[in-house]
């Protein structure tokens, strides 16, 4: 057993005494109800279960949580699908999804808008030339699995938002 | 009829078992054990005998645990069976990974074997022009003696860096399921250390 805190979403949580062998998909799902965040392969194949890391120098990065322990998060902060809407209003992106119909079942989109999410966060303070949009997005958005809808309304909606504000995201 | 029915049940919970048992009888197997450094000393010939040194030190290098991160291309190999590494990953621009696909985000500091996932602080792939997958020993031999190919090494290094590794030592210490490299990491680097005082010659 370790004990270990964690943000979630701007919230602390712990000290929690957990198993070591807890995922941190389990300590979201089965001790705090977070169900946004979903289990599907639980072996970091198809990234649903992907959530947002926030490092204390400000930049971002997604972490599978089926396969890593709740104990290695001690001290992190983190972000889920519960945190991206702000006093009950969707975020850009998560507008943009439903406009172009991007997902259906809703399975994968979860892993999905937090990987769109760093990818934004991440061109915001490193842009990228217009002609290498299409590749970076893919590039971003590669390892996510969606057996509904095919990818590329997820790719169309992370471009919108994207080209919606240029001067933020691209040289 | 009914009676056939069962026994057909019987035998296909049968087979089911059999073929758990000797799946997990695989990921238990010993890890192959590794000649002496000086177990060779009855070679007379200098030469032949650095070549043998070599050789033997080579079934580690040869390994699954150290040939699925050293490959041809851009993508890792996993598992004793040397399957393509899933999710699909590429070495990016550092060997760990692409921006949105790091290494380290999944590989974390240790094993962490309730969900199969091998770690260690440095996880990453070999470079591309220390790629081992599908050469001979021989070729391999002269690989990693050539500096333009081993990362700018000494022989010395070479026998530092096998030898006393972290990442190199996680091949003896695998995790659940996955076979560890034969003998020891200490051993491994005895075997070199030899290989280069006789002179590391590389076999045919």
């Amino acid at each position: 057993m370790t004990t270990f805190n964690v943000k979630i979403n701007g919230r602390g949580y712990g000290p929690t005494e957990v198993r070591d062998e807890l995922t941190m998909n389990d300590y979201l799902r089965e001790y705090l109800g977070l169900t946004g965040t979903k289990i599907s392969c639980g072996a970091a194949q198809c990234l649903s279960c992907a959530v947002i890391v926030d490092n204390p120098d400000g930049t971002s990065y997604t972490s599978p949580t089926c396969i890593v322990a709740a104990v290695r998060f001690n001290g992190k902060s983190i972000r889920t699908v519960e945190g991206h809407a702000r006093n009950g209003e969707l975020s850009v992106l998560q507008k943009a999804f439903i406009e172009h119909f991007a997902f259906q079942c809703g399975y994968c989109t979860a892993g999905f808008l937090n990987e769109a999410q760093v990818l934004l966060e991440r061109l915001a303070k490193k842009r990228v030339p217009r002609a290498d949009l299409e590749k970076t997005i893919a590039e971003a958005l590669d390892g996510h699995l969606c057996r509904c809808t095919g990818y590329i309304k997820y790719h169309e909606a992370v471009r919108d938002v994207i080209l919606a504000d240029p001067q933020r995201y691209l040289v | 009829m009914l009676a056939e029915l069962h026994a057909g049940v019987l035998l296909g919970v049968a087979a089911l078992l059999a073929t758990m048992i000797s799946a997990q009888a695989v990921s238990d197997v010993p890890a192959e054990s590794l000649a002496r450094a000086d177990s060779f000393a009855a070679i007379g010939d200098t030469a032949a005998r650095s070549a043998a040194l070599f050789t033997e030190a080579a079934k580690v290098l040869t390994h699954p645990r150290c040939m699925n991160c050293h490959p041809a291309g851009d993508r890792p190999r996993q598992g004793d069976v040397r399957g393509l590494h899933q999710p699909p990953v590429d070495r990016g621009e550092d060997g760990f990974g692409l921006p949105a696909l790091r290494c380290p985000i999944c590989h974390q500091q240790a094993n962490f074997d309730p969900g199969r996932v091998p770690g260690d602080p440095a996880w990453h792939l070999a470079p591309r022009e220390m790629g081992w997958e599908g050469k001979t020993v021989g070729q391999i031999c002269a690989q990693i003696k050539d500096p333009a190919r081993n990362g700018g090494r000494s022989l010395d290094d070479i026998v530092h860096h096998i030898g006393t590794d972290h990442l190199v030592g996680w091949a003896w210490a695998p995790g659940a399921g996955r076979q560890s490299a034969p003998g020891t990491q200490a051993q491994e680097g005895a075997l070199l250390d030899e290989w280069v005082k006789t002179g590391a010659a590389c076999p045919n």
